[in-house]
């Protein structure tokens, strides 16, 4: 039994290997299949609260994933944020010193999240600049409220 | 109109994720439909190749006992109910899985569990014994509930 608490390894040693065994577009499309047969549960959130869901979203899933973020969300702005100060999952990564990451292990957030957010009406920002230090910032708004003010 | 802010140390939670078993389920899926049942082999394979380095050092230097231990630290964490016996001799050490917490999550969550997905057991145990003193055979693998029964002993030279 592969433990939850070995999913990044696992998860990490599944992008090399489908790389590998094909190129980067077999890598992007099964980080499309993903996001569409395993996000069902933030699209359902956003779709009945819209960024609310979101913040429920997060809220639960950082947590037992023990991320050190800070999560904030204006409903008046309609804008969504997570700044990352340490992500476990890259974090893991970099921390171990037998494990080599996936070159550009961050790049499945932009794309999983991404394709469940923009359809919904949402303009999806990450910043992955810092990455490399475990961080980054996740911007969300609602580009409804974009085309009004 | 709500404007609210949250800030979380790590240290605040248990890293305790069950949502990992869903997408890992989806990982070895995506394999079998596109690559077929040898790539999900391949990849577990590559997987425990270069991530149970650890464990595979400690097999050969403490024997059985170092699975034991890696079990039994797996399965508290998960939660899951199990029965281990390792022989007077440490030769020879059986687990019994009553049911997988991964397998369970994966279904109570509405999802179908991945065709091969029991090989997550199998392969892995028989990549960590591989070019080590031990082998391992796992039998009664029920497909319900993701029990198993995982015996590890000593090669026949």
């Amino acid at each position: 039994m592969i433990s939850c608490t070995e999913f990044i390894p696992a998860y990490n040693e599944l992008f090399k290997f489908i790389e590998q065994k094909n190129d980067k577009e077999a890598l992007i499309d099964f980080w499309h299949y993903l996001s569409d047969k395993f996000l069902v549960n933030l699209k359902n959130e956003v779709v009945e609260n819209g960024l609310l869901g979101c913040w429920n979203y997060w809220n639960k899933t950082l947590k037992e994933e023990a991320a050190d973020f800070t999560m904030e969300l204006d409903e008046k702005e309609q804008e969504f944020s997570i700044t990352m100060h340490h992500c476990p999952s890259k974090g893991l990564l970099l921390e171990q010193n037998h494990i080599e990451p996936y070159p550009d292990y961050c790049e499945h957030c932009d794309v999983l999240y991404r394709r469940v957010l923009e359809p919904q009406g949402f303009e999806y920002t990450l910043d992955r600049s810092q990455t490399n230090k475990a961080r980054c910032k996740l911007t969300i708004k609602n580009k409804q409220k974009l085309h009004i003010t | 109109m709500t404007k609210k802010s949250i800030t979380q140390r790590s240290s605040n939670h248990t890293y305790f994720h069950k949502d990992f078993h869903i997408a890992l389920n989806y990982g070895i899926e995506y394999l079998y439909k596109n690559f077929g049942e040898n790539a999900v082999d391949e990849y577990l394979m590559q997987f425990t190749k270069n991530y149970h380095v650890p464990l595979k050092k400690s097999l050969c230097s403490i024997g059985l006992i170092a699975i034991k231990n890696h079990y039994k630290k797996i399965f508290k964490v998960e939660g899951t109910t199990f029965d281990m016996d390792l022989s007077k001799d440490e030769s020879k050490l059986t687990i019994y899985l009553h049911a997988s917490t991964a397998v369970q999550h994966i279904k109570e969550n509405g999802h179908k569990v991945a065709p091969s997905y029991e090989k997550t057991v199998s392969v892995v145990n028989q990549e960590i014994c591989k070019n080590t003193p031990y082998d391992c055979n796992m039998t009664n693998y029920n497909q319900d509930n993701g029990a198993y029964k995982l015996e590890f002993f000593k090669r026949v030279l």
